[in-house]
């Protein structure tokens, strides 16, 4: 029958572009690099193989466990504080408990359109000592001559850049609530409100238990976004000083485009997406769990 | 005001002091977030205004004159123009290839009931858990070898490739929702797919198309670390790789920072203040219990 083939052609037509691009950008380039991986190779040459030893020699490296370590502070950043604070900005936008709400949604909002690297760059000033931060301390502690030191010290030189990541994100996490909280129907609110519900009881008893879902999935997003996190804090920091600020995706930047230790910069890029997969799974048992005392 | 509506009024004055306490909570919290948000951005802008001299020796004064020279040098000395027209070129080809292409792929997953479309569009829904930085080192070898490194073409086929999973995800679902009779109607009247597509799917699918170029555009538009990696002519990188790397050598002169700052942030302010509605859609789009 010509239609029939006239509509495999048509799909053809329509869905080939895209899957072969999809395919030559990402799908095979992740296989690439699952291969490359298990081997040794600086560029040139063919790969040697070398088995699982570039997988037991990041995890016998310092720097990379440092920079596991921030990363799950970063995870732990956007999991317990973006996406409380988001929610608690949208809930108060959609319960009118301020005027001008939305003035305040679009301001708070505001940071997201900023890019990276202009972030970056301002937040450096900002701590830098003819920055505000710095600035505001020293009329807190009102010594003129203050500096900040936090960056120096090894533990704590990745707390400034949280604060900058909870400052970036914050607002997605808000617009995000905000549409599914237009979503809950009034009526349910409305009924609780007659029955003499407190606002913490409509809260935490009407509003949250609807919202597991999207807490679920915002939770997916963050881990993801997190384990990603690059451009930020390699415009800001580069990772430094002496590593202090690195991340899984900066160690793996600077082994293989600095290095040139392309089978090793693989395994790192294969590790960033199991350490990804590996904490969704874990969250995602974590909410079964809370769904089913929920329902 | 109904009966209803003046007995939750009277129960809501009756619920008093807790709701009040909620009220200074809610105010001092948004106040507080706001100040947060907004203060350095304001900080950032008065201050592109001010000599280095001033920037370094009173940190929050304003300006006393508008300074404007620390514009013209940024400008100049860090090609801004230059850059943002390699922006403008990338985010804007890259944005309408592939909300084109995944509006048409959308179509065929959503309408035609093949099985294989499952398959497909699984596939393209787990590139969203994949990074740029897991396919780096491949695409650059690939690049290399295809010859197309450092080129424009060799940077927009990345954007367009990891553009697609999202861009796929917002249009199938919203293609599944367009009534079947609609298509049926036009394939009686004997048009093609191909003419479906265009003349009813593509008009059909206003709403969600405006929501997935602004959103595209926004990406590929802060989008860093393609042109970063797979780019080092400085006539063909964008707009916040060529801050970077100008901003990055100024440690002499904070007044051409805060300028060149400014300047890469204008654009998507504005760009911002247009499109505010569909932005916000984009971002919840992703997150909206079906």
């Amino acid at each position: 029958m010509t239609t029939k083939q006239d509509k495999r052609l048509s799909y053809v037509v329509l869905t080939l572009p895209s899957i072969l691009i999809y395919a030559a950008v990402i799908i095979f380039p992740v296989m690439f690099s699952l291969v490359l991986g298990f081997t040794e190779w600086g560029g040139y040459g063919a790969p040697v193989w070398n088995g699982l030893k570039n997988y037991s020699r990041m995890f016998a490296d310092q720097i990379f466990l440092h920079g596991l370590r921030n990363n799950l502070l970063i995870v732990a950043v956007s999991v317990f504080g973006q996406i409380p604070f988001g929610f608690l900005l949208a809930y108060i936008i959609y319960r009118r408990l301020v005027k001008g709400g939305r003035l305040f949604e679009t301001m708070i909002f505001l940071p997201i359109t900023v890019s990276a690297v202009v972030v970056a760059k301002l937040w450096n000033q900002m701590f830098s000592p003819s920055g505000m931060v710095t600035g505001l301390i020293r009329i807190i502690r009102d010594d003129p001559r203050f500096v900040l030191q936090i960056f120096e010290n090894r533990d704590f030189a990745i707390m400034p850049i949280l604060g900058v990541i909870l400052w970036y994100y914050t607002g997605i996490y808000m617009v995000i609530f905000l549409a599914n909280l237009q979503r809950v129907s009034p009526s349910v609110i409305e009924a609780a409100i007659i029955d003499g519900a407190k606002e913490h009881q409509i809260l935490f008893r009407v509003v949250l238990p609807q919202m597991v879902n999207i807490v679920f999935t915002t939770a997916v997003f963050a881990i993801a976004g997190s384990l990603k996190s690059f451009d930020l804090i390699f415009t800001m920091t580069g990772g430094g000083p002496a590593n202090y600020t690195t991340v899984i995706a900066i160690y793996m930047y600077l082994n293989t485009f600095r290095y040139y230790n392309y089978g090793f910069g693989s395994a790192i890029s294969i590790m960033i997406v199991a350490l990804s997969l590996g904490l969704i799974t874990l969250i995602r048992s974590v909410f079964r769990r809370f769904e089913e005392r929920y329902e | 005001m109904s009966s209803r509506e003046l007995s939750i009024h009277r129960i809501m004055r009756k619920r008093g002091d807790g709701l009040a306490a909620w009220r200074i909570f809610a105010y001092v919290f948004m106040a507080f977030f706001t100040l947060l948000t907004v203060g350095p951005l304001f900080w950032l802008l008065y201050s592109s205004f001010k000599p280095h001299a001033d920037i370094v020796r009173s940190i929050f004064s304003f300006p006393t004159s508008f300074f404007v020279e620390n514009y013209q040098k940024a400008w100049t000395l860090g090609q801004l123009g230059t850059m943002i027209l390699n922006s403008v070129f990338y985010a804007s080809i890259a944005t309408a290839v592939t909300v084109y292409l995944a509006l048409a792929a959308g179509y065929g997953f959503a309408k035609f009931g093949f099985k294989i479309s499952n398959v497909f569009y699984i596939f393209f829904i787990m590139g969203l858990l994949i990074t740029a930085h897991s396919v780096l080192v491949p695409l650059f070898v690939m690049e290399v070898r295809l010859g197309i490194d450092d080129t424009r073409l060799g940077v927009l086929i990345p954007y367009i490739g990891f553009g697609l999973p999202f861009m796929i995800y917002l249009a199938t679902s919203y293609v599944k929702g367009i009534p079947n009779s609609m298509e049926e109607a036009a394939i009686i009247d004997g048009a093609s797919y191909l003419q479906i597509f265009w003349t009813v799917i593509r008009p059909m699918s206003a709403p969600v198309v405006a929501t997935m170029l602004i959103f595209a555009f926004l990406s590929n538009w802060n989008e860093f670390v393609f042109v970063f990696v797979l780019t080092s002519r400085q006539e063909i990188r964008s707009l916040p790789v060529g801050v970077n790397a100008f901003v990055g050598g100024l440690s002499r002169d904070f007044g051409l920072l805060f300028a060149a700052l400014v300047i890469a942030t204008i654009p998507m302010i504005v760009f911002y203040i247009l499109f505010r509605e569909q932005l916000a859609k984009g971002f919840a789009a992703g997150a909206v219990k079906e």
